[in-house]
């Protein structure tokens, strides 16, 4: 898998540069050990500040022979929480995934841990999972009282309206008792938001997070293949910032996005997040939050000659309302930010998710 | 009366207990392989996962097929890659161990029969959707079809052994009706022989070895890639100085490309649409289905 974009000008919380620069690209090896186990492995990689980065982002063992709809997972995978976190990146509508992803996830969030998930024996899916990760990657070892687990718990439920369409909706919870290690104020600030966007490792953390995710998918009489809506809905909410600060103190962010395939190679797509944060930093040893709030709209256009192929246009412009105290947050929103992407894969086409 | 009362809450009781003892339950990824797990054991619950207006390459894992595998006894699919976009996606959430690979309860139609034109070379990411096994559109052929009605009753024999009488029965039913109809539709579909026609993917393939019909062109460029402007002006040269007897796409592919083409060669006559598969999924419909072929194709040839 390939993903080759060129950026006029690098996002608040964006992933990508500015310039050419290798997004999300991987490798990766799927495959059935007997009848009881499933495996797979992804070796990724990206271009972070004009260098090539590898990471081992995938390395699991899943049952396949367990009874009455039970399944367990061990190794490094990502976090079925949300919507989007479990699909692969290469499969996105839009170049960057959304600011709540980015900003309390640190993109696409995986981790070593086990997972065990039921589905029901119901006539509509319904699915109830629980996941325990080291957190390594969502919060690095700083303080010396992190260290504990983070877990979650996550419903999935959804059926199709009739022969057109079909949804899904799920339900996630996160406990995180790991606290991020705190930047000095008097430090380049802005560097918490803008700098260092290539860290797998969340920006905003909290002890607890929630997120509600919707799909509704229409294709006339299910035939995606020539015409399908795709909308999707993302709200997140993490809660108790910061042991020293009020936990009144919320980030909330939320995604709306719906992307039209109008032919069977041709899609547009238009997604709009908001993000309202608090930024905890150390101002003469007192820990401080400052708010800052984030929106951004994004227009698509993608070509998709076959389905290994995909060339994407997008427009994407960030807005930060100003004042004194959200100076510093996000003082370089991009305005305008025109991003041109390139996906390939190579090998067998793997399945995808709903 | 209260004698009357029990007869009825015991008949009841009887037809919701049949309602749920069924012996099987079956997810069939293509409605062909519903209509024939129907045929082999009348009754049988069936999930159909497509219907005949869809393209089967392309289906999403969505949430209902999820929860149909979930419950299912059997899985009969076409297999030789046509299902790899959403089939695996499917058996790695279901949690259901009967329908993983290896198991009785996977059954691949493709496994049973000889496959034509297997993709020779290196299989690039610009070679299109090409199945190196060969194409799995094998129910288009009924001898091929009936290979697979007998791989299938042994199967669903194997896993329902209290209807394995029923299911033997079934077949030989089965097997004799096809043994009458495939003369006949091989004797009507005559003046077809050596005709050429112009195709949009290759769902049809078999359907033409069986009936003597030269597929002079395709609509794709690459197979699943859909038609472009030059691969179109390039067709519509071919079949200019050569004019196809037919245009023949499936009700499910875009016909914007296939309109275009019979516009400009003026015989908007001559494009064909045809469902790629059977249109309900009853235990004769694959009867109804190589009838309307042979009938729709016969009606353009004259």
């Amino acid at each position: 898998m390939l993903d080759a974009a060129s950026t006029s000008r690098g996002l608040a919380l964006g992933a990508r540069d500015q310039g050419a620069g290798l997004g999300h690209s991987d490798l990766l090896l799927r495959g059935a050990f007997n009848e009881h186990l499933s495996a797979e492995a992804i070796l990724g990689f990206h271009s972070a500040d004009r260098k090539l980065a590898h990471h081992l982002e995938n390395a699991w063992v899943q049952t396949r022979s367990l009874p009455q709809g039970l399944e367990v997972r061990a190794g490094r995978f990502a976090s079925q929480i949300g919507y989007l976190n479990e699909l692969h990146p290469h499969t996105d509508d839009f170049t960057e995934r959304p600011l709540l992803y980015r900003g309390f996830l640190g993109g696409h969030w995986y981790d070593d841990g086990l997972r065990m998930n039921w589905t029901a024996p119901t006539p509509f899916y319904l699915r109830l999972g629980a996941e325990v990760f080291g957190g390594k990657k969502l919060v690095p070892p700083a303080s010396a009282a992190s260290g504990q687990r983070i877990s979650t718990l996550n419903l999935k439920i959804g059926n199709d309206l009739g022969r057109h369409s079909s949804w899904q909706w799920g339900l996630s919870a996160l406990h995180n008792p790991r606290t991020a290690q705190l930047a000095e104020h008097h430090e380049e600030a802005d560097g918490q938001a803008h700098g260092d966007a290539h860290g797998h490792s969340a920006r905003f953390t909290g002890q607890s997070m929630h997120i509600s995710d919707l799909v509704w998918k229409w294709a006339p009489q299910g035939n995606n293949r020539n015409q399908q809506v795709r909308v999707s809905w993302e709200y997140a909410q993490v809660s108790r910032i910061h042991p020293q600060l009020d936990p009144a103190l919320k980030h909330a962010a939320s995604s709306l996005g719906a992307v039209w395939r109008f032919h069977p190679s041709w899609e547009v797509g238009v997604r709009a997040d908001r993000a309202r944060l608090h930024l905890a930093q150390l101002h003469e040893g007192e820990v401080e939050a400052q708010q800052g709030r984030l929106k951004e709209n994004a227009v698509m256009l993608a070509y998709k000659p076959s389905h290994k192929q995909t060339l994407r246009l997008q427009l994407t412009r960030q807005v930060a309302p100003h004042g004194a105290s959200e100076e510093t947050v996000f003082a370089h929103p991009a305005r305008r930010s025109l991003q041109l992407q390139y996906v390939l894969s190579f090998g067998a086409h793997g399945a995808h998710a709903f | 009366m209260v004698r009357t009362l029990f007869k009825r809450l015991l008949s009841t009781a009887i037809l919701l207990a049949q309602g749920h003892a069924w012996a099987l339950t079956v997810f069939a990824c293509e409605p062909e392989w519903a209509s024939l797990s129907r045929a082999l054991l009348p009754g049988v619950k069936v999930h159909s996962a497509t219907s005949h207006l869809q393209d089967p390459h392309h289906i999403e894992a969505r949430p209902s097929l999820i929860a149909q595998m979930r419950s299912a006894d059997l899985a009969v699919c076409t297999g030789a890659e046509l299902e790899a976009g959403w089939l695996p996606m499917l058996q790695a959430k279901a949690g259901n161990a009967k329908i993983q690979n290896g198991q009785p309860g996977m059954f691949y139609a493709a496994d049973h029969v000889s496959l034509v034109n297997p993709f020779k070379g290196v299989v690039t990411p610009f070679s299109g959707d090409v199945h190196v096994l060969g194409n799995p559109h094998v129910h288009t052929d009924p001898k091929r079809l009936l290979t697979v009605a007998r791989a299938l009753a042994l199967r669903m024999a194997a896993l329902a052994p209290l209807e394995k009488t029923r299911i033997e029965q079934q077949l030989k039913q089965f097997e004799e009706a096809m043994a009458q109809r495939i003369p006949s539709w091989e004797q009507q579909a005559r003046p077809l022989k050596g005709r050429s026609i112009i195709t949009q993917h290759a769902n049809f393939a078999y359907l033409w070895l069986w009936l003597g019909l030269t597929p002079m062109a395709d609509l794709e460029p690459k197979p699943g890639v859909p038609p472009t402007p030059a691969h179109l002006s390039r067709t519509l040269a071919l079949s200019q100085s050569n004019p196809p007897m037919a245009l023949v796409i499936a009700q499910h592919h875009d016909p914007r490309p296939a309109k275009w083409l019979s516009g400009q060669l003026g015989a908007p006559h001559k494009l064909v649409v045809l469902p790629a598969t059977v249109t309900d999924e009853q235990p004769d419909a694959l009867f109804r289905w190589y009838d309307l072929m042979v009938q729709r194709l016969l009606q353009v040839a004259s």
